[in-house]
């Protein structure tokens, strides 16, 4: 141990920098990464089984609780779904108000990485100060669900609660402070040297390779690739004119710079959002027990803050038959093996973490052979198998 | 003789370089805290936690050598308070003689040293890379650190003996930012690193060994703190001692919450490129005698 020159660095599952149910084996040599490894497997909550018992309405409730910064994507994605079986219209004030929900979360998503980005090249200050900020966010979204996180804003057919006048007015005051600091911080980011130095030429991914590894939202469009699913025009996003932002170096640095130009994106289609407002109601008027036909099968797509989430919903009449959610981090962390060969290991924690893994909502299932030490992943028949 | 024991475990020595110290540590917390829009610990709170590391058990762990990580701090600290017997604080100097701060700079490095090695002790991955990147860090500010007290030691006779280096800017540049790397704060903070390497050389080690070694850290604080302001900013009595101490603390504490952590590769080029050159123009000023 004591002066091998390659050597095994676990980081996580605990970890001080991880606060996240991951492990990863870092090969070692003296600085260098030579190999990573990365195991998951410690945090599956079998939500996917536990939404096939669940009525429509209460499913969504579980949805929201697969991840706590997204929580209100996975919501959206599943009523989104859901609407599809049923053949529910959502009138435009509905649309719009989820529109306007899903940019503040993402605007407040984006933030929290961004300070805890700070954080990983130890730049405290930087984490404390946009951590502060985010606050803008979350009232915002405490003021409109009552909730800080876990929001159930949404439902099927709309959102739970309308927008008032008095809650736009105070939306919009802390809209200009928010964009006042995303403007400092993209400053920050793009001026400070320290910061250049740690991000720059980091973890860098190519287009090419961004494609072939699938990978989704900002890491994709840091790369270069349009993959902003919002331009397809689901929800109020058809009725809204936005630019994607695309950046082209692909390192840490340009998936920062991504986030931090989103920020303000986010902000401008919220105000076009509060400013075209609909009027009417918020909310489909539906059967409190939604029956589907059964069979039917819908594919649903949202643009989470870190990147496209996906629902495959089978319907078996008042319940799912099969829920299957493919979370953005699941799509992203199939890179992660390319981006950390060859790198420093002060520069892992910062590669890892500019791809906003958010491993709690992705855990799969891994089985553990306790005697030959072997893993393997257990297909559906197996599962049932063992059921019996 | 009672003067020499005074000087020793009194003033300047153990328990004003103790309480200093920490005092100091304490203070830097709370100003990086309020420039961070945060409340921050009281400044007392480095008192309590190693009275608390005091009264706490050591464990040893499998891997590790308990006789060497016993004695690893020990070695700091002792290191550490030693070289306080030749800084005058405040006109008190129990070993001022020609050529002392050659012997300051051993001791800082045996401080350093004994930190290697009780990260390689510990026997944890982590502590070896802690313990590497330590080495790394000393090789990289001990040249500006050096050079800038060589710099100033041509003026006094190699002795730590007050002197104003208002001629010497960039010494003293040079001398604050090695300083900082030697405390390993922000941006130098590389050691320890507690996203990469969770803490370091000191990731195994508990109880009145690591108070030990937060001991040795405080009072190697008061050192460099003290070497300044009698190398560079020329002393003084005993108020303007510590207003000039608190000084170079305020710098410190900017320095540690305005930037990033460097890589370790990243802040050797500093020191040698950028922060050695600079001292070395003064130190060749010094020996030449050219004044502006």
């Amino acid at each position: 141990m004591f002066f091998l020159h390659e050597f095994t660095l676990p980081i996580g599952p605990q970890h001080p920098a991880l606060a996240e149910p991951i492990h990863f084996r870092l090969k070692v040599d003296g600085e260098t990464v030579i190999d990573a490894e990365m195991h998951l497997g410690y945090n599956h909550r079998g939500i996917e089984k536990a939404l096939e018992s669940k009525q429509w309405f209460k499913g969504v409730f579980l949805a929201g609780r697969i991840c706590g910064i997204c929580s209100q994507s996975h919501t959206a994605t599943y009523s989104q779904g859901i609407e599809k079986l049923a053949e529910v219209t959502v009138p435009d004030r509905g649309k719009y108000a989820r529109t306007i929900f899903a940019e503040i979360e993402r605007i407040h998503s984006h933030m929290l990485l961004l300070a805890v980005a700070g954080h990983t090249i130890g730049f405290d200050t930087a984490f404390h100060y946009i951590w502060r900020d985010r606050e803008y966010a979350l009232e915002i979204s405490e003021l409109l669900s009552g909730k800080r996180v876990q929001q159930d804003f949404n439902t099927i057919g709309g959102v739970r609660w309308d927008i008032s006048e008095d809650q736009i007015r105070k939306i919009n005051q802390n809209l200009d402070k928010i964009e006042e600091r995303a403007k400092h911080y993209y400053k920050i980011f793009t001026k400070d040297r320290t910061i250049r130095k740690r991000l720059k030429g980091v973890g860098r991914l190519s287009a090419r390779e961004a494609q072939d590894f699938g990978v989704v939202g900002p890491v994709a469009r840091a790369s270069g690739l349009n993959s902003d699913l919002r331009t397809r025009g689901y929800s109020a996003y058809g009725d809204i004119h936005f630019k994607p932002v695309i950046g082209s170096e692909g390192d840490c640095m340009e998936r920062m710079v991504v986030r931090l130009r989103e920020l303000r994106g986010s902000v401008k289609i919220i105000r076009d959002c509060l400013a075209n407002f609909p009027s009417g109601e918020a909310k489909a008027k539906l059967p409190l027990v939604l029956n589907v036909e059964k069979g039917k099968e819908a594919v649903s797509r949202i643009e989470a803050p870190r990147g496209e989430l996906i629902y495959y919903i089978k319907s078996n009449g008042l319940t799912p038959e099969r829920v299957k959610i493919r979370t953005p981090t699941f799509a992203n962390f199939s890179c992660v093996g390319k981006i950390l060969e060859g790198t420093q290991v002060a520069d892992a924690p910062i590669t890892v973490a500019s791809l906003d893994p958010c491993i709690a909502c992705c855990d799969r299932l891994t089985v553990l052979d306790v005697n030959t030490g072997k893993e393997k992943v257990m297909d559906h028949h197996e599962l049932e198998d063992m059921r019996k | 003789m009672i003067n020499e024991i005074f000087f020793l475990l009194v003033f300047p020595g153990l328990l004003a370089a103790g309480f200093f110290g920490l005092l100091y540590e304490g203070i830097l917390r709370k100003i990086s805290a309020r420039m961070q829009s945060r409340v921050g610990p009281p400044v007392w709170q480095p008192f309590f936690d190693w009275v608390k590391l005091m009264s706490k058990e050591n464990i040893t762990p499998r891997n590790g050598v308990g006789f060497v990580m016993t004695l690893c701090p020990v070695i700091a600290f002792a290191a550490a308070l030693s070289a306080i017997v030749f800084i005058p604080v405040a006109g008190f100097s129990p070993a001022g003689f020609p050529g002392n701060v050659l012997i300051v700079i051993y001791l800082l490095v045996a401080y350093t040293l004994s930190f290697a090695v009780a990260g390689w002790a510990s026997g944890s991955p982590f502590g070896s890379v802690g313990s590497i990147r330590e080495l790394t860090l000393l090789f990289s500010y001990e040249f500006p650190f050096i050079v800038s007290l060589l710099t100033i030691g041509f003026m006094t006779g190699f002795q730590v003996s007050p002197f104003l280096a208002s001629h010497f800017p960039l010494a003293f540049f040079a001398f604050l930012v090695s300083v900082i790397g030697s405390l390993s704060l922000p941006p130098f903070h590389v050691p320890d690193a507690e996203q990469e390497i969770v803490g370091g050389p000191l990731v195994e080690y508990s109880g009145p060994r690591l108070g030990m070694f937060s001991l040795a850290k405080a009072v190697k604080f008061w050192v460099l703190i003290s070497l300044g302001v009698v190398m560079f900013l020329g002393g003084g009595t005993i108020e303007w001692f510590l207003i000039k101490s608190f000084f170079l603390v305020i710098v410190v504490s900017i320095a540690k919450t305005v930037f990033a952590r460097l890589r370790i590769d990243q802040t050797f080029r500093l020191f040698w490129l950028v922060i050695g050159p600079l001292a070395l123009i003064d130190l060749i000023r010094a020996v030449f005698g050219i004044w502006v």
